[in-house]
């Protein structure tokens, strides 16, 4: 099972490289889509399958995991995109080239520091794949103008650090997840609507251009 | 008994899915309905001492809070009333007021009452969530940002706190304990074991999320938006109720620190607040706005408790916190006559209240001087006892800036009130008659002052 495991986290460097490069806003859903999706797997495959079968409750999180992360979210997130009327990012304030190369470095970075940092029972990608992913999602955050795309990018944040509680078999308790899950699923609709307010109310939905509010320009 | 305890929770639900249900009728009736019910059981669970395996009420403090925001939740749901009869606003926004501003009182009853590390996170991530849509009950552009920019840095810096617990969780498991779940009482039981350097780590990721919820500079950015572009009511609530909230997150981290952490967690605790004092009076002084002023009164005074709470201990941070939130929502629900009244909140526009607005005028002012803490103001004797104990420095440091904002804030507040009466078109009327609940938060605050003050 460690090669699995190894594999799913990989993928969530190779997804992380690909999230920064991309700019159509469709791929980029489905890239935090397909994270969920791998999420909700992980647990199955860190299972110790010799000792027992998974109960009931690490099965129901998994299933949970993937509908919310890997289905409801897309379909909200599909949703606010055709509203608002946009279909890419085009003028990143950090350009793509610089992006890819930011987020290698920040890779190769996380995973020279952790080379020492072994933990018995988890593999050695477990805490640099989960700080890449935090931190390609705060880079999204930072680093582009659609209210959309940075929607998209706290959801690659949460799910690096919902990666890093998986990956060194933190577990906070089936109901937490499910309040946690419950959170983030709200969290996408209202942004949904807001996104959608936006841009009937500004006709544009760019973040930085959100600028009317400060401690010397003009008051109401 | 927990089962009273998740009524005060299921309570203020059943209101919104009742006001959800109604579509914006009965809007005001439910709130207040909800209010007086949920405070009733609030007090009733004063004494109750508890300790379940997801909420709870374990302290004095706590029991405090639990009162203090169903208070605070009783007194604005009353100014709705009368409020929401002088205002313009669409079914839509009544319809969203009556399901959001109970579910708010819920999740903060929530934070309140958890005694799990992971339930507290969703509680307080839920908080943010439903008192968003309350920020846009004016539908205009400006509250619109105010509201994207408090989702986006306040889910960040939330997800930022639950790094914090997992490291938490991280600490004990490198300390040698194997827990199952996040209680709260369990860590406690084990927090000499906790290993110190991750122990670090998670501290300061936690003080930097629920840090971010509570308004501490440098993670401050979104509170003067969000708090003055929400209406009166609702300003009044997130600063008075979610606030103290937040801040209950940080201090359960705190009370984890073992032996060997303690002084690095109160240094930090101490640097975030003098920085949230410094930033406070600087953007207080140079203000032309008069709700951002009192957002920004806000971090000033979240920068204090902070410091209360490093140096002097939980009692006096939570008097501290009481009379804030007393005066603070008295002064927001009197900046909502205002606006009402004036329409603008330019502090340069405003002149001459005096004359024409007499009452809201008497009590900003007094307000103001009493946030200030000008004696008999409860928030005099909290910060003479930290000037007291603080070092040397510090107590410099603090009385300094105290006078800066002592300063600013009187400037903006005598240009608005003394003076000619200004060429804005007033209607002071339905104003004027908005003026009993502040009033009663004042007096209470003020009788809060005189009886600790008298026992000092």
């Amino acid at each position: 099972m460690n090669m699995a495991i190894d594999l799913v986290l990989t993928a969530f460097l190779g997804i992380c490289l690909m999230l920064s490069a991309s700019s159509r806003l469709v791929h980029c859903i489905r890239l935090v889509a397909l994270q969920g999706i791998l999420l909700g797997v992980l647990p199955l495959l860190m299972w110790n399958w010799s000792k027992a079968c998974p109960g009931a409750e690490i099965w129901g999180a998994a299933f949970v995991n993937i509908m919310v992360k890997g289905v409801l979210l897309p379909i909200l997130l599909i949703r606010a995109m055709r509203k608002a009327g946009v279909k890419r990012e085009l003028e990143p304030l950090a350009g793509y080239s610089w992006s890819l190369l930011i987020v290698s470095v920040a890779s190769a970075l996380a995973l020279w520091l952790s080379r020492s940092l072994t933990i018995p029972g988890v593999s050695v990608l477990a805490i640099p794949a989960a700080a890449v992913t935090v931190f390609t999602g705060l880079f999204i955050i930072v680093s582009r103008r659609k209210a959309i795309t940075q929607s998209l990018g706290f959801l690659a944040f949460e799910n690096g650090i919902a990666l890093f509680g998986a990956a060194m078999h933190l577990e906070y308790g089936f109901f937490v997840e499910l309040g946690i899950l419950l959170d983030v699923l709200v969290l996408v609709f209202v942004m949904g609507i807001a996104v959608f307010q936006i841009s009937r109310e500004f006709e544009h939905i760019d973040a930085d251009r959100l600028n009317l509010l400060t401690d010397t320009g003009e008051v109401k | 008994m927990v089962s009273m305890l998740a009524l005060l929770i299921t309570v203020p639900m059943l209101t919104a899915v009742i006001a959800a249900v109604c579509r914006g009728r009965f809007c005001r009736l439910l709130l207040l309905s909800g209010s007086i019910l949920h405070l009733g059981l609030a007090l009733y669970c004063f004494n109750t001492r508890i300790d379940g395996r997801w909420i709870g009420l374990t302290s004095y403090s706590e029991a405090i809070l639990l009162v203090l925001t169903s208070g605070l939740y009783f007194a604005v749901c009353c100014y709705c009333c009368s409020w929401l009869k002088a205002e313009e606003c669409s079914k839509k926004s009544l319809w969203i007021l009556g399901i959001c501003l109970p579910l708010f009182l819920a999740t903060m009853t929530l934070v309140i009452l958890s005694r799990n590390f992971g339930v507290m996170w969703v509680a307080i991530e839920a908080t943010t969530l439903f008192s968003a849509p309350l920020i846009l009950f004016h539908r205009s552009g400006r509250a619109l940002e105010a509201m994207w920019k408090y989702l986006l840095i306040c889910s960040v810096g939330i997800g930022l706190a639950l790094l914090g617990t997992l490291f938490l969780a991280f600490a004990a498991r490198m300390g040698g304990v194997e827990l199952h779940d996040l209680r709260i009482s369990e860590f406690l039981n084990i927090k000499e074991s906790l290993n110190p350097g991750w122990f670090k780590v998670a501290f300061v990721l936690a003080l930097a999320g629920y840090g971010t919820k509570m308004g501490l500079v440098p993670f401050h950015t979104w509170l003067p938006d969000a708090h003055s572009e929400a209406p009166g009511a609702v300003s009044a609530l997130l600063s008075a109720g979610l606030l103290n909230c937040s801040f209950l997150g940080v201090i359960r981290f705190a009370a984890l620190a073992p032996d060997k952490v303690g002084e690095f967690c109160t240094e930090l605790l101490i640097i975030l607040g003098v920085l949230s004092l410094a930033t406070a009076a600087f953007f207080i002084i140079r203000q032309g706005d008069f709700k951002r002023m009192l957002a920004y009164s806000s971090i000033e005074h979240m920068g204090i408790a902070s410091i209360l709470f490093a140096v002097c201990g939980i009692e006096m941070t939570m008097i501290h916190l009481v009379a804030h939130s007393a005066i603070k929502m008295s002064l927001f629900l009197l900046a909502g006559n205002l606006l009402l009244a004036c329409g603008t909140r330019q502090i340069s526009r405003i002149s001459g209240l005096f004359g024409v607005m007499p009452a809201n005028a008497i009590l900003f002012l007094a307000g103001v001087i009493l946030i200030c803490g000008v004696p008999p103001s409860p928030l005099f004797f909290t910060e003479l006892v930290l000037l007291c104990q603080a070092p040397l420095w510090l107590a410099l440091l603090m009385v300094l800036l105290l006078f800066m904002v002592f300063a600013g804030m009187m400037k903006n507040v005598l240009s608005m009130t003394m003076g000619k009466k200004c060429e804005l078109e007033i209607h002071a009327a339905p104003a004027e008659r908005l003026i009993w609940v502040p009033i009663a938060g004042l007096c209470a605050a003020l009788a809060v002052g005189i009886v600790f003050g008298v026992n000092l």
